[in-house]
């Protein structure tokens, strides 16, 4: 019996030694040394704290799970949280030619395009002034 | 931009020339650079004038798996008001807007190099906008009902 016991700690060490071997020709234990050192934290972070200074896209998507379809009951920006001035075209008519001389037809609603130029409200909750395109 | 070969429905589109979407969902919006746009002082007509821009071509688009090869497209727009005015406002999605529809012409060029594949298209004055607007928008944050 008590041989029995000796015998059994005796193979858990080799299997724990075993399994050290193992992880270290395979490189992990950087690893989990990795995963317990947590990075440093500044003790202060300077504004703006999250969000970016793009604009915000409008909330909500059409019926193509697109943004803004082009009409006269619909919304002209592209972006929300802002004023200025917008202009929008779509259901364009128009042709050109390809490199190899091929005509290719331009429009339908799909060929929508828009400025808004003013200031919107970022998520850093900021006010930012520019000019941007929907193409 | 969609073009198509023939006639100018979803069945004969060959190409679809737009901005990426923004990791924050903004949609097929890029800036315009400093002397992109010009608005006349009245805000009744504009001239948007961009070279260069780095776009993607993506045929199969609207297919959510549609893949796509950068682009670059260079572009010219002008928008010049009617003088019908035309005013919105919805309170539900909170904005409003107020402005005259207008007249829209376009000219294009655009290149996809990994196909060598070029287009243009015909001058400025050939095109039409079936619908357009120029106007003055507030939203969001921006909105007073």
């Amino acid at each position: 019996m008590h041989n029995n016991r000796e015998a059994q700690e005796i193979g858990r060490r080799d299997l724990l030694h075993k399994a050290g071997v193992a992880a270290a020709s395979m490189g992990l234990l950087p690893l989990v040394r990795c995963t317990t050192a947590a990075p440093a934290r500044p003790s202060v972070i300077p504004a703006p704290v999250g969000g970016n200074e793009e604009p915000y896209p409008i909330p909500w998507l059409d019926k193509n799970g697109s943004h803004n379809q082009a009409g006269s009951d619909l919304e002209p920006s592209s972006i929300y949280h802002f004023s200025g001035r917008v202009a929008r075209a779509a259901e364009f008519v128009g042709s050109g030619v390809d490199g190899a001389g091929n005509r290719l037809a331009f429009g339908s609603r799909t060929t929508d395009n828009s400025f808004m130029q003013g200031e919107c409200w970022t998520s850093q909750r900021r006010a930012r002034r520019g000019a941007w395109t929907h193409l | 931009m969609t073009l198509f070969q023939g006639q100018a429905v979803p069945e004969n589109q060959v190409h679809d020339f737009h901005p990426p979407i923004r990791p924050s969902g903004l949609y097929w919006v890029v800036e315009i650079p400093d002397g992109g746009l010009e608005i006349s002082a009245d805000g009744r007509s504009a001239t948007l004038r961009m070279a260069r821009i780095e776009v993607i071509d993506q045929p199969r688009w609207p297919a959510p798996d549609a893949e796509a090869r950068p682009a670059s497209m260079d572009i010219a727009m002008r928008w010049t008001a009617t003088d019908e005015p035309l005013a919105m406002n919805d309170p539900t999605k909170q904005f409003r807007f107020r402005g005259w529809k207008a007249r829209c012409q376009l000219e294009a060029r655009i290149e996809v190099p990994s196909i060598q594949f070029t287009w243009k298209s015909d001058p400025m004055e050939t095109s039409r906008a079936d619908f357009a607007i120029i106007g003055e928008e507030t939203n969001g944050k921006y909105y007073s009902a």
